[in-house]
């Protein structure tokens, strides 16, 4: 009876200081992406718009980001006055919650993982679909005809490529043959799936830079139409949240185009992390290379996009997988 | 010519007993003047707009015993200016509106009528233009005559009433797309536009009173602040109006060196617009390739002009000092050669784009048919397939004795308005390179010029092709040291007249494409 108590306790107590230890690890690797990206961001945009960008705080400005949060923490939190207050201040915590819970399934490298679900994939899915429950939190409760419009064309853009992420990942998994994470990278120890998938990949990557509002299909924030979009009320930290959680996305969606097509953590000679870190940040670099080099497109054009190519294309690429493998 | 003695022939029949009679053009700027009664005017602008006139101008000017209303004018077929005259009496001045045949004549009508106090019969809403607060006379009248109060009801001009289904969003006037302080109310239903209404003002300086109280020589710094990305051009506006109402000849010399370094300014302005046009469309990279190409033609105008902006380089006569022969022509030299390379490149960057195409491709087509009707002008007009350049049409300063081409568009679309810009831009680098080679030596100052200027008692028109359009400027001298009167014809007032009719069931970001296409200048439609 006793030795029982005690394994469990043991076995619970192994998986909290885990969990724990996980979600420190997790804020820290959050933190300290927003901040590098911010800067990776602003040099890489100097440096595609012939200039050079920060560089006076610290070696090559990489302090900069740092200096701008203390500065923004240091901000009045300023509140206007007709806003919706409960739904104001509950939208930039919220768009927090899936970014944080997404990097629990993860795998940074074989043994770096907080936790491996066996249905990791449909955890990231339905978790980062929160994210435009925020943004149409704060769209809504700022109280401002600008935030609207952006939260409202946020949902109906969300909902468009959130079918063709998920059919480009659907034959993935069948080939996996797994929902968890760690056996999709674990699968692609020979060739990475990029090359048995390449329309997946595309539409996944195409659709994962609307699923985290980056040029050219920034619509819900467009700033030459919507001033700031859903967070043109926000100011200080509140929107340094929802700048936090925006690079923060980018991120995401890099690791698990990466997971699923680039072979995760694989990789000759280097460790794991390092090999995974690398190609995450080559993808983060595509999609900073994109906002720096497309103009905006239309929200008709980018709903027509969706519906009209990238979910039938989908939908081919997921018969003919199912197809092949069956046979 | 020919078309003005076929108009006063046709004219002379129809209407017997309206006096029309020919102007010296060289001496005045237009070639016929007509003088109108209250009963007989808007039979007389149908007459012109059956003849497919183009309205340039409306005003008014107050002669203490009678106010005068002023109707310019012109054809883009051939330069034809006619100016039709009508008397108002001072007390209760009273007249029809003719916005019902010059789309335009709206916002002109209710510029006379907050300046002077003139009431326009049939007018759709006569609400104040520029001045927004409480005004307790009539600014430009020449003796003090007080709004009545029923008249200051009116100032608050706009308040859009909700209805159902519709909702309304001020597009400005802090907005990140409307270049300055420019305020669009819009009537939104969901995303596409149900009717635009632009209010203006935000930015108003009062140019045309501060022109009556300063000598002709005061006045000079002033243009610039109105056109500041195409300061040159309205500095060579004034100055030229001026020495042709004074007869003051210009040296060969200035003539070329003002023509170079007008088209310098053009190419900094298109630039400036270059920049400006793709970040509308949230494309923010080639708005500092653009820079840097201006920042060359800045430094090049600096070092001749002394001033990076706001330029006041032409004097009466000729310029303020003579172009470096070592600096100046080999930087502009090493310029031209450096900006065709680039001019390739952006091709390359923006034209090339797909989205970039998708998006103004068939956006805001603005028809042929209906440019008249709007008085508008310069790029604008050319992109509809009209080539009406003053340039050409009327050419001043040394454009003359210079070959050059004008750019013209098919359908009038976002997409055309850039093209007939890019292209401008390459023909305006072909001018300088030419007026280079032809450049002649000798004086760049008239040796006379007396320093108080009192020019002989009479009106001119005289317009030049500023960057984003016909720039006219309309002065009356009455022999003192100042002007009687000063009127400044701004090309982009008339430009932005057609936003309401163009935006009208877009969707936002289009009419925000559209709104950047039209490259604006706030502080000239307000002056």
């Amino acid at each position: 009876m006793c030795d029982t108590i005690i394994n469990i306790v043991n076995i619970v107590g192994k998986e909290v200081v885990r969990t724990v230890v996980g979600l420190i690890g997790v804020f820290i690797v959050v933190i300290g992406n927003a901040i590098m990206l911010t800067w990776a961001e602003r040099k890489v945009a100097g440096h595609m718009q012939r200039r050079i960008g920060p560089k006076e705080v610290g070696p090559f400005g990489l302090i900069q980001s740092f200096a701008d949060s203390v500065k923004l923490l240091g901000k009045e939190l300023l509140t206007p006055a007709n806003v919706e207050r409960p739904l104001y201040f509950l939208a930039p915590t919220l768009i927090f919650v899936p970014v944080l819970v997404t990097f629990v399934v993860i795998p940074f490298d074989g043994f770096l993982q907080v936790k491996d679900i066996n249905v990791g994939i449909l955890v990231i899915l339905a978790f980062s679909s929160l994210t435009v429950l925020s943004i149409l939190i704060a769209g809504w409760g700022s109280n401002n005809k600008y935030s609207l419009i952006g939260a409202v064309r946020s949902v109906a853009q969300n909902i468009a490529y959130e079918i063709p992420l998920l059919l480009s990942l659907l034959p993935i998994i069948f080939m996996a043959n797994s929902f968890s994470l760690r056996d999709v990278v674990e699968a692609q120890k020979g060739l990475w799936f990029v090359f048995y998938q390449p329309v997946a990949f595309l539409i996944f990557f195409v659709a994962s830079v609307a699923e985290t509002n980056r040029t050219p299909f920034d619509l819900p924030e467009a700033e030459s139409e919507l001033v700031a979009g859903f967070h043109t009320e926000y100011s200080g930290m509140r929107f340094s949240l929802f700048f936090l959680a925006e690079y923060t996305n980018m991120f995401i969606v890099s690791a698990i185009a990466v997971t699923f097509f680039l072979g995760g953590y694989q990789g000759p000679i280097l460790p794991g992390v390092v090999w995974f870190f690398m190609k995450t940040y080559v993808l983060v670099f595509v999609l900073l290379w994109f906002r720096w080099t497309f103009p905006r497109v239309r929200f008709d054009q980018l709903l027509n996009f969706s519906w009209k190519i990238l979910i039938p294309v989908s939908f081919l690429n997921l018969l003919v997988t199912g197809g092949i493998l069956k046979l | 010519m020919i078309l003005a003695a076929k108009t006063i022939e046709e004219f002379r029949s129809e209407f017997k007993s309206v006096d029309i009679s020919e102007v010296p053009y060289d001496k005045q700027g237009y070639h016929l003047a007509i003088e109108a009664q209250t009963g007989n005017l808007l039979n007389i602008v149908e007459f012109l707009d059956r003849r497919e006139f183009y309205i340039v101008d409306l005003f008014c000017v107050d002669y203490q015993d009678y106010l005068e209303l002023v109707y310019f004018f012109n054809t883009h077929r051939e330069l034809c200016r006619v100016k039709v005259t009508l008397k108002l009496d001072p007390e209760k001045p009273v007249a029809p509106t003719i916005s019902h045949i010059y789309t335009i004549a709206r916002w002109y009508e209710r510029e006379a009528h907050e300046f002077f106090g003139i009431y326009f019969e049939g007018h759709p809403g006569l609400t104040y233009l520029f001045l927004h607060s409480g005004i307790d006379h009539y600014p430009l009248r020449r003796k003090h005559v007080p709004v009545p109060d029923n008249d200051r009801q009116l100032l608050d001009s706009f308040k859009p009433q909700e209805e159902e289904d519709c909702f309304f969003v001020n597009l400005g006037p802090q907005h990140p797309s409307t270049h300055g302080v420019l305020r669009v109310v819009l009537k939104m239903d969901g995303e596409y536009i149900v009717s635009a209404e632009p209010v203006l003002g935000y930015l108003h300086r009062m140019h045309e009173k501060m022109a009556e109280s300063k000598s002709y020589l005061q006045f000079l710094p002033n243009p610039a602040r109105m056109d500041y990305p195409g300061a040159l051009l309205f500095n060579l506006a004034h100055v030229e109006t001026v020495e042709k109402l004074c007869g003051i000849a210009v040296p060969e010399r200035a003539k070329y060196i003002r023509t170079i370094t007008c088209e310098l300014n053009r190419i900094a302005s298109h630039l400036l617009w270059l920049g400006a046009f793709p970040a509308d469309l949230g494309g923010l990279t080639p708005f500092m390739y653009a820079f840097d190409d201006r920042e060359n033609i800045l430094d090049i105008l600096e070092g001749v002009t002394g001033s990076r902006l706001t330029y006041c380089y032409f004097r009466f006569g000729g310029l303020y000092n003579d172009i470096d022969e070592e600096s100046f022509v080999s930087a502009t030299k090493r310029f031209i050669e450096r900006m065709r390379e680039r001019l390739v490149m952006y091709d390359k960057l923006i034209t090339g784009n797909v989205i970039f195409i998708n998006r103004i491709k068939n956006v805001g087509i603005m028809e042929q048919a209906k440019v008249r009707k709007y008085g508008s002008s310069g790029p604008f007009i050319r992109s509809t397939g009209i080539p009406f350049d003053m340039r050409k049409v009327d050419p001043y300063e040394a454009y003359g004795s210079i070959d050059f081409e004008i750019p013209t568009g098919h359908t009038g679309d976002n997409m055309d308005r850039y093209l007939v810009r890019m292209k401008e831009m390459e023909i305006s680098l072909n001018i300088i390179e030419e007026a280079m080679k032809k450049l002649p030596s000798g004086p760049f100052q008239t040796e006379k010029v007396p320093k108080k200027l009192k020019p002989p008692k009479g009106d001119i028109y005289h317009a030049i092709e500023s960057t984003r359009g016909e720039t006219g400027v309309y002065i009356v001298s009455d022999e003192s040291d100042t002007p009687y009167r000063m009127r400044w014809r701004v090309p982009s007032y008339s430009n932005l007249m057609t936003f309401p009719y163009l935006a009208q069931g877009l969707l936002i970001a289009d009419a925000i494409a559209t709104l950047g296409s039209y490259d604006i200048v706030v502080p000239e439609i307000d002056r």
